[in-house]
């Protein structure tokens, strides 16, 4: 606050030398209180930008973590209805497909959601032409959401929608999965949400499931998501291209 | 408070330009901080949820608000819009930062502090509390050397005329 630091050009301008004391206070003072007034102004609407940014913000995470989910094209593989084994994957494609590609997912990791956008065609082209096959685990450590996709997840494959239900959770993957959700999801996949699976929803059947995937990775040794391996072999997914992939699921189909 | 500004006019015009240099700076850090965090709620949620401080609906608001805040900062600053109590506010939410990488360190907790995005729980010997502490301490320096020197090249502060910037020194 002290005046000696002040190099603006706002005293200067102000201080003719042809006026008297008075004056000169009375002017001084004048500017002070502008000067007040326009700071609190300055003041008033960097705080109202702040908080309608803010609060626009909330309400606009809000809506996108809780709008019904939008749906996905619907696809084939593993349309048969698989078997829910405590601390075994969740498998999706044909059983006779000579390369099996491990996946380790939680739904509500970002790392995962970038890994389907770049990857996912080219795995579910491989589940579609036989060539390949998915073993699931659903893995649960980020939050609530994780747990209930993970479990719903396990539903969809025992009605046997799991293929296009994982596409749709994944496309889907900044919703907060709420109950209402992820039936909603299951009729937005092409699949139906049948008395069984709402009830395998709402009711966390496979809770107990989900915690047995979760020890069973890490007994596996695995801390990361995504992580995948083919064939039983880890890929390094960072420096990794779809067409990487690709010759990569070709080559261990031809062994 | 020293005195640099009213002694050596060189000095002065240094001072300039490292405050210009910090407000950018810290302005395109908060900016791409709060950005990244943006695009993803849940994983921003769950990064907040990581450090078990906060009761879920607050995480939830938290999670959601706090990138938004950052980027308002960013622009802010970015802008050079009374970069003083910009600074100020910046340097308050990088102290509760630091607070709670370091309340986790001291808990033990094995997570990723979320700064840029991502967050959540890591494995144990995954952590990198020394480098986030000592990245948000730096930021924290910058913010604190604009609340000495506010006065910076190509800012809104300076476009307003002297008198406003002159008022939130």
């Amino acid at each position: 606050m002290s005046s000696a630091k002040n190099v603006g050009g706002a005293k200067k301008v102000s201080s003719p030398t042809n006026m008297n004391a008075r004056d000169r206070a009375r002017l001084a003072a004048e500017q002070a209180a502008a000067r007040k007034r326009d700071r609190r102004i300055l003041l008033t609407m960097i705080i109202a930008f702040v908080v309608i940014v803010v609060a626009g913000g909330i309400a606009f995470q809000a809506w996108r973590t809780s709008r019904e989910p939008s749906s996905v094209s619907s696809a084939s593989a593993s349309a048969s209805p698989v078997t829910i084994t405590n601390g075994r994957p969740i498998p999706l494609g044909s059983a006779e497909a000579p390369v099996t590609i491990t996946l380790y997912e939680d739904f509500h990791c970002p790392h995962c959601a970038e890994f389907e956008e770049q990857f996912g065609s080219t795995i579910t082209q491989a589940q579609e032409a036989g060539t390949a096959r998915v073993e699931l685990y659903p893995m649960a450590f980020i939050d609530e959401g994780s747990l209930t996709a993970a479990n719903a997840m396990a539903c969809a494959a025992e009605a046997g929608f799991g293929q296009a239900y994982y596409l749709g959770l994944f496309a889907n993957h900044t919703l907060q999965w709420s109950d209402p959700q992820l039936i909603d999801l299951a009729t937005k996949v092409g699949g139906s949400p049948s008395e069984a699976f709402r009830t395998c929803v709402t009711r966390r059947a496979h809770a107990d499931w989900v915690t047995s995937v979760n020890a069973a990775a890490d007994t596996n040794g695995v801390d990361q998501t995504p992580t995948m391996l083919i064939n039983g072999t880890e890929v390094d997914i960072a420096t990794l291209t779809p067409e990487a992939l690709q010759t990569r699921i070709n080559n261990a189909a031809q062994k | 408070m020293s005195s640099s500004i009213d002694t050596e006019p060189r000095l002065a015009a240094a001072a300039l330009w490292v405050s210009t240099a910090a407000r950018l700076v810290l302005g395109g850090v908060f900016l791409v901080a709060g950005g990244l965090k943006v695009i993803d709620p849940q994983s921003s949620v769950a990064a907040v949820r990581a450090y078990r401080l906060l009761p879920t609906s607050v995480a939830n608001l938290v999670g959601w608000g706090q990138p938004f805040a950052e980027i308002a900062l960013g622009l802010l600053l970015l802008a050079g819009v009374a970069t003083r109590i910009v600074a100020a506010t910046a340097a308050v939410l990088l102290i509760v930062f630091i607070a709670a990488v370091v309340s986790a360190a001291v808990r033990g907790l094995s997570i990723d502090c979320g700064c840029f995005g991502g967050g959540g729980d890591v494995a144990p010997g995954q952590t990198t509390y020394g480098l986030e502490i000592v990245r948000d301490v730096g930021l924290l320096l910058l913010a604190g050397w604009l609340i000495w020197q506010p006065r910076s090249r190509f800012s809104l502060d300076r476009l307003t005329a002297g008198h406003v910037t002159e008022a939130s020194r």
